[in-house]
Order: C-alpha cells, then sequence, then structure tokens
C-alpha cells in the first residue's frame, strides 16, 4: 500500500514543480498577501488630514494650530475661510475634520470665559472617524490643560490622561494598559491571520484543482483502473498539498517574524499541531469540492463560492463578536474561526493549551468529520 | 460594421450567460452573497466591548463608575467579580477584550479630593477595536471624573470650573457611524469588477479553449464586431447587478443616498465598461479559462477590494501603495460611490474621478480592440 | 458569390508557401492548385502540416514567405474577402454546445450575412441536408459525433460559398456516417462549390478527384489517386503510395 501511495506522491509533486501555474500559486499569494497586510492595508490611523477655519486669528488660536501640528498624527491640508469652504474641505475630501474657531475664541479665552470650538469630522468611514474625532478631543484637552495652569497657577492644575485636573478637588484617570500590541498596530492583528487564509487557499485550492484535473484529461479515469485502492489515492492526492501549505505557513510565519517583527509569544509546538488539524479539514474541504466538480471551472468558481464568505466570517477583519447572533451563531461551524483564535493566541498572547484547548478540540473534530465525510464520497468511479 | 454580425454575437452571448451556471453564479449569487455579508453579517461598529470588572473597593465610588461603564452602549459587562487571573484567563481566550481594575482605596481618594486611580486593560490583539475602546474607556472615565470633581465643588459652594475650551463634535454624512452605509457603496464597486472583468475574462479563453474561437475567426466577423456584442450582452447583465445592489443596499439594508442618482448611473456604466474591457483583454491573452480566472481574480477583483478604499483608507497606506492604487479604477469609482451616497456630493467635485474613469474605459477598449485580431498567429 | 475577381480556372493558387514557427518548420515550400467544382484531398500523418496549411488559406493564419490565393484573393493581404468567400469547418467542429441546432443555424447565419431573403430557406435547406429536422430544438451538445459533424458542415456552407474547407471532418466518426458524409461532399462539388479536405484516412484518399500527400510539412505526392496508385503497379493501394513517398523522402533526407 505504501509503495503505490509513494508513487502517487512522486508524481504529484513532480507535477506540482513542473507547472509554473503550480509553483506560482504556491508562492505567490502568500507573498502577495502579507506584502499587502503587512505594508499596504491596516485599518490604524496615524494620518489624519486636519482643516483649518480660524475665525479669530489670534494668539490663542494660533497656539490651538500649533497643539495640533506638534503632533504627528495631524496635518493641515486645508485652510478655510469661511464655513461653506470648510464643508467644502470635507466635501472634496481634502480633510478628515475641519476645526473651526469662533470669532472671540482668544479673547474668551483670556478672559477665562468658556468658550467653544467646533469639529466637523467626515463620518464616511465610521471607523477612522471615531479614533479621528477622539485624538482631536485629546489634543483640545492637552491645550485645556496648558490654559487652565497658566491662568490659575501651576500648582493648582495639573495634566492629565482625561484632561486637566483641579489639584484641590478630586479627579478620576486612567492608566491604559494594552498587552500584546501596545502601539496597537493593526498588522499585528491582520498578519498573523493570513497563516489561516494562506493553508486555506493552498490546500484546499490545489487539492481540489489537482484531482479535477486529472478527472478533466482523462488521466484520472486511468488510475482508477489501477489496484490503487481510494484511501491510497486520496492520500497521495492530499499529502503533497498538506506538505505545501505547511511550508507556506513557515514561510509566512517567518516573513512575518523577520520582516515585520510580528511577535511571537507562544508554543511553536502549539501551533504547528493546530496547523495539521485545520490541514484535515482543509484537505477534507479539497476532496469534497473535487467530488462535486467536473472541470477545474466549477471546482474554481466553488471552491471561491465558499473561501470568501468563509474567509470573511472568520474573524480576520470584522470581529465575530460584532456580527449579527445567529450568524454568529453559524461561525460555530466554521474551522476558521478556530484556527485564527489559535492563531493569534500563540503570536500575540502567547496563549497555552489551557486558554485554547476548547479550540483545538473543535478544530479536530471538524478536521476529522469533514475529512471522513469527504473520503466517503470519493469513490474510484467517474461519476 | 455590419449591425447583422454584432447583434448574431449580442444574441449568442446571451444565450450563453442564461444558460450557463458559471456565469449565472458569479453574477447573481456571488454579488448577492457578498452584499448580505456586508450588509447584514460584517461590520467594523463596535459596541458591546466585553468587559470584566475587578472591583477591589467595593465603595459607593467604585459603584458608580462600574454604572458609568454598565449604562454605555459601548461595553458590555460579563463579569463583575473578576480577579487579575480571571481576567487575564479571559483575555487570553479572547472573551474579553476590556478589563477594569478599581483598586483599593478608589472611594477614600476621591473622598480626600485625590487623583483616583483606574486601570484599563486592553487586549491589543484585535487593534481596531482596542483603539476604539480606549477612546470609549477614557471618555467614560473623564466624564465620571468631572462630575466628581463637580459634585465635590458644588459642595464646597465653590463656582464650578470650567473648561476653557469646550468641544462640540459634529460627525457630518454618517451621524449614526454605521459602518455599513460607507461599505456597501464601495462594495458595489468590487461587485460590478467581479461580475465585469472575472466573467468577460473567461467568455473568450472558453471559446478559444472549445475551438469555437477559431471558427468564429474564419468568418467575416469583424473583431469589433465581436468585441461590442460581447460588451454589450455582459453590460446587460452587470447593470442587472447594480440595480440588485441598488434594491438590496437600499431597499433592505437602508443606506441612504443623498447625491444624484444620474451621476451614480452615469459613473457605473463607464466604470463597468472600462470593467468589460479589461476583462475582454485579459480573455484575448490568456488562452486558458483558468489562467484568465487567474489573472482577472488578480487584477481586478483584488485591487478592488483592497485598494479602492473600500474597507481599508488609502489615507493610511504607505505613499507608494497609494500611487499604485491609482492605476485602478475601483478607486476612483469608490470615491464617486461614497461621495454620492454618504457626502451628497456632485460633478463638481467629482468630475476628476470621472473624467479618469472616462479615459480609461477608452484607452481598454481601444487596446483590446487592438488585440483581438482576425488571426489566430 | 459573385463579387470581386475570379478569371482564374483555379480556386485555390498555392504558391512555395511556408510557416514557420520559431525554428520548426510546419509548412515547407508547399505548392499546388486546386480546380473550380474539383474535389481536393490533403493527406497525412497527424502533425504533417495540413491543419497549419489549411488555415493558413482560411485567412487564420499568416504566411511566413510564398503566396495563396483563395477565390482570387490574397490570403495575406485580403484575407477579409478570402472569408467572405469560403465555409471553414475546424477540426473540433467548433458549435456551441449550449445552443440548439436551430439557435447555431441562425447564429452562423447572422455572421455569414446570409441575406434576409434566403435565410429561412437555407436554414431549412441544412436541417435537411443534416438530417436534424426533428431535432431542431434539440441541445448541440446533446448531438452524436456524426449529427454534429453534418450539422457543422451545415453550418459551415450557409452561405453557399464557393469553396469550402473542411479540416478532418470526419475523425472520430463511425464508417457508416462518414460515407454519408462524403456523399454530402459529392453533391456540394456537383452543385459547383469546390471542397478541401484534409484527412488522415487513407481510405478516403479513393474519393477525392485529387490529392496531395503531405509529411513533414512537404508535399511528397500530388495527383489523382488512380495515377499515384498506377505508377507504383496494378495491385497498388493509397497506403503503397503513401508508404512509398515517404521512403523515398526519407531516403533524399539521408543524402
Amino acid at each position: 500500500m505504501w509503495e503505490r501511495i509513494y508513487e502517487i506522491l512522486k508524481k504529484e509533486i513532480r507535477q506540482a514543480l513542473r507547472d509554473p501555474k503550480l509553483r506560482a500559486t504556491m508562492f505567490f499569494p502568500p507573498v502577495m498577501q502579507i506584502l499587502v497586510f503587512g505594508f499596504a492595508v491596516s485599518l490604524d490611523v496615524n494620518n489624519v488630514k486636519l482643516g483649518w477655519l480660524d475665525m479669530d486669528q489670534t494668539e490663542q488660536s494660533r497656539s490651538l494650530l500649533h497643539g495640533f501640528q506638534g503632533t504627528s498624527y495631524f496635518s493641515l491640508t486645508g485652510v478655510a475661510h469661511s464655513e461653506k469652504e470648510a464643508q467644502a474641505l470635507l466635501d472634496n475630501g481634502t480633510a478628515d475634520a475641519v476645526v473651526r474657531v469662533p470669532y472671540n475664541f482668544g479673547a474668551d479665552v483670556s478672559k477665562m470665559k468658556q468658550t467653544e470650538v467646533q469639529v466637523l469630522v467626515d463620518g464616511s468611514n465610521s471607523n477612522t472617524a471615531s479614533i479621528v474625532s477622539n485624538y482631536i478631543t485629546s489634543v483640545i484637552s492637552g491645550f485645556n490643560a496648558k490654559t487652565l495652569s497658566s491662568q490659575r497657577g501651576a500648582r493648582l492644575v495639573a495634566a492629565s490622561r482625561n484632561g486637566p485636573v483641579l489639584l484641590a478637588a478630586p479627579s478620576v484617570e486612567a492608566e491604559t494598559r494594552v498587552w500584546f500590541n501596545p502601539d496597537l498596530k493593526s498588522r499585528n492583528y491582520f498578519i498573523p491571520g493570513i497563516l489561516v487564509n494562506i493553508i486555506m487557499i493552498v490546500t484546499l485550492n490545489l487539492t481540489a484543482m489537482s484531482i479535477v484535473r486529472e478527472k478533466e484529461i482523462g488521466t484520472m479515469e486511468q488510475i482508477m483502473v489501477t489496484p490503487i485502492r481510494p484511501i491510497e489515492l486520496m492520500i497521495g492526492k492530499t499529502l503533497p498539498f498538506a506538505l505545501i501549505g505547511f511550508i507556506d505557513s513557515v514561510f509566512v510565519t517567518v516573513l512575518a517574524l523577520l520582516i515585520f517583527h510580528v511577535p511571537f509569544r507562544g508554543s511553536a509546538l502549539l501551533l504547528i499541531g493546530a496547523a495539521a488539524l485545520f490541514l484535515l479539514s482543509m484537505l477534507g474541504m479539497g476532496l469534497f469540492l473535487s467530488t462535486i466538480s467536473h472541470t477545474q471551472q466549477q471546482a474554481s468558481m466553488t471552491s471561491f463560492f465558499f473561501i470568501q464568505p468563509a474567509f470573511m466570517l472568520s474573524g480576520f477583519t470584522f470581529p465575530i463578536r460584532n456580527m449579527p447572533a445567529p450568524i454568529q451563531w453559524l461561525t460555530y461551524l466554521n474551522p476558521l474561526r478556530y484556527f485564527m483564535d489559535i492563531v493569534r493566541g500563540v503570536f500575540l498572547k502567547g496563549a497555552g493549551i489551557d486558554a485554547l484547548w476548547s479550540q483545538m478540540l473543535l478544530l479536530g473534530i471538524f478536521g476529522v468529520a469533514i475529512l471522513v465525510s469527504s473520503a466517503l464520497r470519493f469513490h474510484k468511479r467517474l461519476d | 460594421m455590419k449591425f447583422r454580425r454584432f447583434y448574431a454575437i449580442f444574441r449568442k452571448e446571451g444565450m450563453h450567460i442564461v444558460r450557463d451556471w458559471r456565469s449565472l453564479g458569479l453574477a447573481l449569487a456571488i454579488p448577492a452573497m457578498l452584499l448580505l455579508l456586508f450588509g447584514y453579517a460584517l461590520t467594523l461598529d463596535v459596541d458591546k466591548i466585553p468587559t470584566a470588572v475587578y472591583d477591589q473597593d467595593r465603595t459607593p465610588q467604585s459603584r458608580d463608575l462600574i454604572a458609568h461603564f454598565q449604562g454605555s452602549r459601548y461595553f458590555h459587562i460579563t463579569d463583575l467579580n473578576a480577579t487579575y487571573s480571571s481576567i487575564e484567563k479571559s483575555i487570553n481566550k479572547s472573551n474579553v477584550i476590556v478589563g477594569i481594575v478599581i483598586p483599593k482605596d478608589f472611594g477614600r481618594t476621591i473622598l480626600s479630593s485625590g487623583a483616583a486611580q483606574v486601570q484599563l486593560i486592553l487586549d491589543g490583539a484585535d487593534s481596531n477595536t482596542a483603539s476604539i475602546a480606549i477612546g470609549y474607556a477614557n471618555a467614560l472615565v473623564a466624564t465620571y471624573s468631572g462630575e466628581v470633581r463637580d459634585r465635590e465643588l458644588s459642595r464646597r459652594g465653590t463656582p464650578k470650573v470650567k473648561l476653557p475650551v469646550d468641544v462640540r463634535v459634529r460627525m457630518l454624512y454618517n451621524p449614526e457611524l454605521k459602518s455599513k452605509n460607507f461599505i456597501i457603496p464601495g462594495l458595489i464597486s468590487v461587485i460590478l469588477m467581479l461580475v465585469a472583468a472575472m466573467l468577460t475574462s473567461l467568455t473568450i479563453a472558453r471559446e478559444w479553449e472549445s475551438g469555437t474561437m477559431e471558427q468564429l475567426l474564419s468568418t467575416p466577423v469583424r473583431p469589433i464586431e465581436l468585441l461590442m456584442g460581447k460588451l454589450c450582452a455582459y453590460f446587460v447583465l452587470g447593470m442587472a447587478d447594480m440595480v440588485l445592489a441598488l434594491v438590496l443596499g437600499m431597499g433592505v439594508f437602508k443606506v441612504p443616498l443623498h447625491g444624484s442618482t444620474l451621476l451614480l448611473g452615469i459613473s457605473s456604466m463607464l466604470y463597468l465598461f472600462g470593467a468589460l474591457c479589461w476583462g475582454i483583454l485579459i480573455s484575448t491573452i490568456a488562452r486558458s479559462q483558468q489562467v484568465a480566472f487567474q489573472i482577472s481574480l488578480l487584477t481586478s477583483f483584488l485591487p478592488a477590494f483592497l485598494l479602492s478604499g473600500f474597507i481599508y483608507s488609502l489615507d493610511n497606506m504607505p505613499w507608494i501603495i497609494q500611487q499604485i492604487s491609482r492605476i485602478f479604477p475601483a478607486r476612483y469609482f469608490v470615491a464617486i460611490l461614497q461621495g454620492v451616497f454618504l457626502k451628497g456630493i456632485g460633478f463638481g467635485l467629482l468630475w476628476s474621478n470621472l473624467l479618469f474613469l472616462l479615459i480609461y474605459a477608452m484607452v481598454v477598449f481601444v487596446i483590446a480592440n487592438k488585440k483581438l485580431r482576425p488571426k489566430i498567429a | 458569390m459573385g463579387n470581386g475577381p475570379q478569371p482564374e480556372p483555379y480556386a485555390v493558387v498555392v504558391d512555395q508557401l511556408v510557416k514557420r514557427f520559431g525554428d520548426f518548420v510546419a509548412v515547407d515550400h508547399v505548392s499546388l492548385s486546386v480546380a473550380q467544382g474539383e474535389i481536393f484531398c490533403f493527406l497525412g500523418p497527424n502533425g504533417a502540416g495540413k491543419s497549419t496549411t489549411i488555415r493558413i488559406l482560411c485567412g487564420l493564419l499568416a504566411p511566413t514567405s510564398g503566396k495563396a490565393t483563395v477565390h482570387g484573393y490574397d490570403v495575406a493581404t485580403q484575407s477579409e474577402e478570402v472569408k467572405r468567400s469560403i465555409g471553414y469547418m475546424s477540426q473540433k467542429f467548433s458549435l456551441y454546445d449550449d445552443l440548439t441546432v436551430n439557435e447555431n443555424i441562425e447564429f452562423f447565419s447572422g455572421v455569414y450575412g446570409v441575406p434576409k431573403a434566403r435565410r429561412q430557406s437555407r436554414k431549412e435547406e441544412v436541417l435537411k441536408m443534416a438530417g436534424l429536422e426533428d431535432r431542431a430544438n434539440d441541445a448541440t451538445g446533446l448531438l452524436t459525433g456524426g449529427w454534429k459533424q453534418r450539422l457543422a458542415l451545415g453550418c459551415a456552407i450557409l452561405h453557399e460559398p464557393p469553396i469550402v474547407f473542411l479540416d478532418e471532418p470526419t475523425s472520430g466518426v463511425d464508417p457508416i456516417a462518414r460515407r454519408h458524409f462524403w456523399d454530402l461532399i459529392y453533391e456540394m462539388a456537383e452543385r459547383g462549390s469546390t471542397v478541401f479536405v484534409t484527412t488522415h484516412y487513407m481510405e478516403e484518399a479513393e474519393y477525392c478527384q485529387r490529392l496531395a500527400l503531405m509529411y513533414r510539412g512537404k508535399i511528397i505526392a500530388l495527383g489523382a489517386p488512380d495515377d499515384l496508385k498506377r505508377e507504383l503497379g496494378p495491385d497498388a493501394k493509397m497506403e503503397d503510395v503513401f508508404i512509398t513517398s515517404i521512403e523515398r523522402e526519407e531516403a533524399k533526407d539521408d543524402q
């Protein structure tokens, strides 16, 4: 039995290495994804385009502006001289937010009278909008603290994270500690997730394609007439791609660590174990797809149709927690979800088996279930 | 160009589209799935962040602070009796994103007019949620701090300290901050690109593979007729998808449309046309459907998804990537879509985007026409 | 069709035609001519260059050097006119499987520019010729080899072209269907069409009026089947002609 499996393995690997398209599929997606999600895509807000509408033009209003320009988060991209111009800055996207300083700003501040500053934020991208608004209010808090302390004497006022506090009055201050990703870089959030995607794309796609291709060109027929048993054929067909998927994940991990300095705090062994379990379900799906497709066309399209939602609903970009309840229930059936948890847990949190045992278990159960049921469908027949 | 031959091709393509499950699947099922996913399931909106509270103090003051968090829609307290180790465990298991630790002398410090501290522990793995959570949490603590201070000051009879600058934030365009309002308009560009480029890229490659292309080329059919016939047939399909997206997006998911439908119509037709021509161009270069599919995935779907500003904002990408995104039409179309749906802006501000779409469509059309030669080699 | 030059008695004239793909010479200085109304066969093993030659004659491939005219038009510079004067049936029969028989006919009608007045009658004639009157609304993909073959022929002659090129029209079709097909070809020739057929079946050589044997891009024998056989002896068969010609050719190479 093992010789037969070995023969199939040999053939598959030879074919895989010789076919330029296959070679491309092995290396191109991982590299491209890492490049895109490592360098390009992010949900971070690093650069806020600020518009400025200063109706006052005094020393105080300019001092407020310096408060913004002094940080690395803001760049002044537009100056407006009227409400209309301010609106235009936002309409045409020149500014993400416009700060409107009212007419008597400087005078009120010197007279220790409360004045109001209006901030118009482009709320289109709701995600960045809340972050932008937070940044702006914190700069203004800083201005408040500075002003208060110079108004009333340094002894009485201190600046705190939440704004100026009077030393003679009670105050509450929050000390924030961010675990695992202190700089809150979204690439640390994305890149481990890429591992999941790569394994899925490579193993699922390649497995399904390789089987269906043989069906299409007719060599499958030839193989099926030999004494090889279905299980041997399956192992021979899936093992090479499991290997390739594995190599790809090591490749992605190395890139992640070396180039992007994504932390790796957990146990490599745990990750490998989880990857192996995840591979089971992906190989199983690949097998399943090959049993329902007769042409490579059908195979690639069906896999696309399956991979997209599976990946979207895995918690890669969009947290599962925020999804509607019925969808959250649905994701319990998605092996990617568990692997995503594990991968993030191992890379970023240094989580161990005690935290991740339930995900491992479910991953294992799904893996075996999918693989077995697909294997049962895989007959040595052409239909 | 003879109308008769064009019409024969157009009619044939239409029949293929209607009878081919592949085309229908791509054209209807996948867009519908994407709309459902992004309209219903996926969201970047952050609220009900699972939070655990470790109250070492248990005084009226600490309970007051906790009440602020409980009253906020952004936080969902799952554990009121946590400990350091239980918070650590929950964060490790990703059950909880925020842990609030109130130290033992919290209430006493406040009563003695001191600066009390609260510790916020955040799971930074999901950096996006964490960033937003920090903002909200700090705001809540600041509000509580202000209340505490004002209560004390009014007890003493001292006039309240007013902040020199009061900030009023107005969220324009999407006041409820619903992420689907900006994702779904952008999704239209992905859907159209998917249908247009991917489907058309398969059509000519399929004819090569089955041999019918050779047959066609031996007839008097001219390249322009072939091109136009296929373009028009898929154009109809693309427009049908546009309508589907609008109906689902606006009717079911209630995404508001503030701007001009005319601009929306024109820009989507230009974009669709350009995408179709691109697909046909790919198809003439790739002689097999497999290759055509991969190339179209790589050059139309992915850029439309990742580099158009549809979810991931372009401004925060490295400069070089931003420049790369300029060669893809999706970015311009997404700008128009978001502008028309959310901002209600019109031709005046969006004309440059429209111009690019027009130029792109024309250039790709000309190239596709040239490439579709009446010879095999 | 009637419009354009056709002063020559020859429907197809090929003069020192060469086609190179990189270093590989697919068509090596081929010269021949086919008279009007003649049934001309192009015989040879697979890879000999038959399909390449026919594709050049149909304006599908550009020649590397040499000249060929079809119906008086130069295939290199006047390929559009050539295409209007010919019917071509490709090796794969190239019909649209998901269209019905009728729909395929209508499509090719439109594409060949069959005049409005003739469309209906031509459709009926082709259906009758192919024997598919009862199956006009069946999906083409469901037809078996022999039927597809006849439908493909029908679609190629909807516009009644003076010259018809058939590339391996009988490959993969059972002998009885093949015989019927040749009956159709004879009918076409009787009506005045010139038929240019390529095949690798030796027995079909007997059916044509003149033939050319092609081997490794060269024409190694040219003439009427009977004349070629007579050269070898009273009992010679086509295979003998073929084998002898090849041996002669290989001997030339060895020198």
